[in-house]
């Protein structure tokens, strides 16, 4: 399992003498440098000197929450684009490119309005124009130099490229050996500078595959995307990151080249650097290849805000799959006080084999054979979410009621001293071994900028250390009821009866 | 632990080459793209490179200066193995074991004993700490111990704060050497694994890779079988079995030991010795595994399943991992499906025509000779060609010379992220017990740069003409065949196979 981003965890004050750089001793902090360009770019840095590499990642502050039906998915599809080229890269002449993928767009477009006709489409008309569209596509052929960005990058000791589209942001992973910083700002900032789509509609093909194999023939990702759609009922929240099918198939290139205009600016980024660097270095490196974007006015925000849940919600979902169960509760977003004693919850709830939902159904009642809870940090108020695998003969029924049963515990009685203690023993430890990973780090650094600070990761060990067994009871009994709750279950499919 | 935060919005955008087949889309890791062109065009002439690629070429890189740190390797009296390497940054300290075991040694009746072995070793804890005492102890510590038996090997690994290591080893050599095997525990654990069993066939990429086995390998092979075991057989192991497995493998001169982190030499070998000192070599019997029968035979398979993406894996037999040959099919496969975008397989049927999200090459290897596939989901409609672009692909590796440009590529990529093998202690300690326990030279590492630049262009073509076989390969798929574009008896004729 992938373990989110935002279980992650930090630590109390300990006196321990670190000696790693980039580390107060005495204290678990991490000692992260700023600069803010005068173009709005915002780069984050920490040096190690270890190993001679550095983790690179650029973050945006866009995703699937920045959307609107009809164009749900957009912020996905423009990062798979992003790997295409640009200007320079990609290409053997830009200049014999450009016409042929402006008439491409012109048949393209053309295709689609035809198709989504349906029924009524002209299939000849069709036939005709893709027949051109195969022309225009052997030209543009020749002048592609295949995947090109991602061959640079490899051949130079590139490692863990790839990119990830979350509800919050976007963002685009790169490790690499440490002479190689130059490249990287080189090509980082041509694709913020000359993007060019190209493949547009091969990699759209490329996204509906994906959707196929993530959620549609996945009983457990087709029941989390009903599950949000249905936890949400205003907030962008409650359409999946991929997009609906509806929507992924016809969004045009129009639309996706107006996101990268008003989110891809340097303003909405973060840069953040973690590894074998020299901090002035690096200012003048990205100065260098980034200062020369001019930034342009924010975004807007996403003014939606998810009503008070007026009585508990269910659906069933039916697949051709054994049984699951997801549940979910509204909680605040980051930010919020809440929130710490939300994440001790859970970890009492769910974390390792001493934990409750562990031992009570998967250990005593031997009723699920994987149980789960864990709280969502977003940017945006995000949900407290249960989710399980039931064993057979036992049923989502006896596995839905079991948790209750757990939750109520949990409000009636305080959690013990050892409970409070193991997990924060467990906070400090995670926040030490954090510290041998660049790329984790950076990983980290950046997300917590996106959505609010990085110093979260700093002040979050002080708060919850602070969290105390009545916190832990007064959240248990503030959010996790019936009334804020959305109960999900996927069920088999039925065979159709013969109507009576 | 928590997938709340992937499994609702983040979407990845590539995965990485995952030999072992996922349950959930979310758990896999995404490829990449390569090289595509047209099967009738010879190899691209990379000459007329990009404008960018012009401008790299002329940047000046500062060569890397990084010594890796010397692992010492010691054997201690009872015959056991030790990697060590001081690494003073953090307080932490890590051991992994790698045991001489597995599940090629079961009787082909009791299949799953090994793997059963493996984890209730550690899940049912030991003579004189029983499970839950061990459990809570080592999570208040915020430490692991855990433990697991594969096809061919069985693991151990320890995770602690410098503060805990006497406990820490103490419970680590604990579960080793006099594992419990409680009958609550031992039935407990089959109950899950017949669950996940009986899950298998709500996952087509699960199912593919069950069956592919199957079809692979003579079904008197262990090879041929899934090393979790069937229900049935599941339900002919006892406790006796899991005891005499046990007693039959783990002994101190079976096992190599890696340890890394804050501890001084001297007093880590003086510890060892101390926790291990019930411990006695032991002359080994080991079970005969037939050798896997060399057969090469066209054949079609096909599993009905009411999908819209077809899942599809095809191959053959491939080679062994101390093949001398191993570096030369690294890049051949590199070439042509294992490079990520710059392989042609996944350049063609991803980025080019747009009809997989993942579509890659590989060669699982393995003791004796393991599987080369490959591997890629598609939508119904395209599942020929997509099948025929795979085909085609392999001839051509065959028959068509490879540029000198795409064997730099591929040198380049493995030499320049070479690097990354050294990111941490633990990891580098690691890669020495699995390269001794794999029968690898050991001085592997050291060598590992120079056997990848001595690959030559007819090194490729050799590997690739002895070693791929398209005019005799086993395909399987899984979806609806009555939906694909053309009859999949276009292959051969198709042998339908039913679920299990």
């Amino acid at each position: 399992m992938n373990r989110k981003v935002t279980t992650v965890i930090f630590s109390i004050m300990l006196l321990l003498l670190i000696t790693a750089r980039g580390i107060h001793a005495n204290s678990l902090k991490l000692d992260v440098k700023e600069h803010v360009f005068k173009n709005g770019l915002t780069l984050l840095m920490l040096e190690k000197h270890e190993v001679p590499i550095v983790a690179t990642r650029i973050y945006f502050r866009v995703g699937s929450v920045n959307e609107r039906p009809g164009i749900t998915g957009v912020s996905h599809l423009f990062e798979h684009m992003m790997f295409k080229g640009t200007q320079l890269f990609g290409t053997r002449d830009y200049a014999a490119e450009k016409p042929l993928l402006e008439k491409e767009e012109e048949l393209a477009v053309k295709i689609s309005e035809e198709t989504k006709k349906g029924e009524h489409a002209d299939k000849e008309k069709v036939a005709s124009l893709e027949n051109e569209l195969g022309e225009v596509r052997k030209k543009l052929r020749d002048l592609v130099v295949k995947d090109e960005y991602f061959s640079l990058y490899t051949r130079h000791g590139a490692a863990g490229l790839n990119a990830a589209t979350s509800s919050d942001g976007t963002y685009y992973i790169c490790n690499l050996p440490a002479n190689k910083l130059e490249l990287w700002a080189f090509m980082e900032s041509d694709r913020m500078k000359n993007l060019v789509l190209r493949e547009f509609y091969s990699e759209r093909d490329v996204v509906m595959e994906e959707r196929r194999l993530r959620t549609e023939n996945s009983p457990f990702g087709a029941l989390i995307e009903q599950l949000n759609a249905i936890t949400f009922i205003a907030h962008p929240y409650r359409w999946p990151t991929i997009g609906w099918k509806s929507d992924v198939q016809f969004i045009t290139k129009e639309e996706t080249r107006e996101y990268f205009q008003k989110y891809y600016a340097p303003n909405n980024a973060i840069i953040v650097m973690v590894g074998d660097f020299y901090r002035n270095e690096a200012i003048h490196l990205i100065e260098k290849y980034f200062g020369d974007i001019p930034g342009q006015a924010a975004p807007p925000d996403v003014k939606t805000l998810e009503p008070e849940q007026m009585g508990e919600r269910r659906i069933e979902v039916e697949f051709d799959s054994n049984p699951y169960i997801a549940i979910s509760y509204h909680t605040p977003g980051i930010g919020h006080a809440d929130l710490y004693a939300l994440d001790v919850l859970s970890s009492i709830l769910s974390d390792g084999r001493t934990s409750r939902l562990y031992t009570s159904l998967i250990e005593d009642k031997r009723i699920a054979v994987m149980a789960q809870a864990g709280i969502g940090i977003g940017k945006y108020p995000e949900t407290f979410t249960f989710y399980a695998i039931p064993r057979a003969p036992h049923t989502v029924s006896e596995v839905e009621a079991a948790f209750y049963e757990e939750v109520e515990k949990l409000k009636k009685e305080p959690p013990s001293d050892w409970e409070l203690q193991k997990i924060k023993n467990q906070i400090e430890a995670s926040f030490i071994r954090k510290l041998n990973s660049v790329s984790g780090l950076a990983s980290e650094i950046g997300y917590y900028e996106l959505l609010s600070d990085w110093r979260y990761i700093n002040t979050y060990q002080e708060k919850v250390a602070q969290v105390t067994a009545n916190d832990v009871v007064g959240v248990a009994n503030k959010y996790l009821k019936k009334k804020n709750r959305t109960v999900a279950l996927l069920v088999k499919k039925e065979i159709e009866e013969v109507a009576q | 632990m928590n997938l709340n935060r992937y499994a609702k919005r983040i979407v990845f955008s590539f995965i990485a080459c995952a030999v072992c087949l996922l349950s959930l889309a979310y758990e896999q890791k995404l490829f990449a793209q390569p090289h595509g062109q047209k099967a009738a065009e010879g190899p691209l002439n990379r000459k007329a490179e990009s404008e960018g690629a012009r401008i790299v070429s002329g940047f000046q890189f500062k060569p890397l200066n990084f010594v890796p740190p010397m692992v010492e390797r010691v054997e201690l009296k009872n015959g056991m193995i030790v990697y060590l390497l001081e690494d003073h940054d953090l307080p932490l300290f890590y051991a992994t074991a790698r045991i001489r075991t597995g599940a090629v040694y079961e009787p082909e009746e009791k299949s799953g004993l090994a793997s059963l072995t493996g984890h209730v070793m550690r899940s049912g804890g030991t003579v004189s700490m029983p499970s839950d005492k061990m459990n809570k102890e080592l999570e208040f510590l915020a430490a692991s111990v855990e433990t697991s038996i594969d096809r061919e090997s069985g693991s151990a690994s320890l995770s602690v704060l410098k503060k805990d290591i006497d406990t820490g080893l103490a419970i680590f050599a604990d579960v080793l050497m006099h594992p419990a095997f409680p009958e609550d525990k031992i039935k407990m654990r089959k109950d899950e694994v017949i669950e996940s069993i009986r899950r298998e066939n709500d996952h087509p990429m699960q199912i593919a890779g069950r069956e592919f086995r199957k079809i692979l390998y003579d079904s008197g092979h262990p090879y041929s079988r899934r090393v979790d075991g069937t229900i049935e057989s599941i339900g002919k192991i006892t406790r006796d079995d899991l005891v005499s497995f046990h007693k039959q493998f783990f002994h101190p001169n079976n096992s190599i030991l890696g340890i890394s982190g804050d501890f001084n030499k001297e007093e880590i070998i003086k510890k060892l010795n101390m926790v291990f000192a019930g411990w006695k070599k032991q002359e080994l019997q080991y079970p005969e595994v037939p050798t896997v029968k060399r057969e090469f035979k066209k054949t079609v398979n096909y599993i009905y399943k009411d999908i819209n993406q077809a899942n599809v894996i095809m191959g053959h037999l491939g080679i062994s991992r101390t093949n001398p040959d191993y570096f030369a099919v690294e890049i051949m496969n590199f070439i042509l499906g294992g490079g990520g975008f710059s392989a042609r397989i996944t350049s063609r049927i991803r980025s080019e025509e747009g009809l997989a999200y993942s579509a890659f090459s590989a060669f699982q290897t393995s003791r004796d000779i393991g599987i080369f596939y490959v591997s890629c989901q598609t939508k119904l409609q395209s599942t020929n060609r997509a099948i025929a672009i795979a085909l085609e692909e392999m001839e051509k590796m065959r028959t068509a010379p490879v540029s000198e440009e795409d064997l730099l590529l591929a040198k380049e990529t493995y030499v320049n992220q070479f690097i990354f093998q050294f990111t941490t202690s633990a990891s580098i300690v690691g890669q020495k017990v699995d390269i001794e326990y794999k029968g690898l030279p050991l001085n592997y590492l050291e060598t590992y740069v120079e056997n990848v630049k001595a690959v030559t262009l007819k090194d490729v073509e050799d590997v690739a003409k002895k070693y791929l076989h398209p005019d005799k390969i086993k395909i399987l798929v899984v979806g609806d065949k009555e939906k694909f574009d053309k009859p999949l008896d276009t292959f051969g004729k198709v042998i339908v196979l039913g679920l299990d």
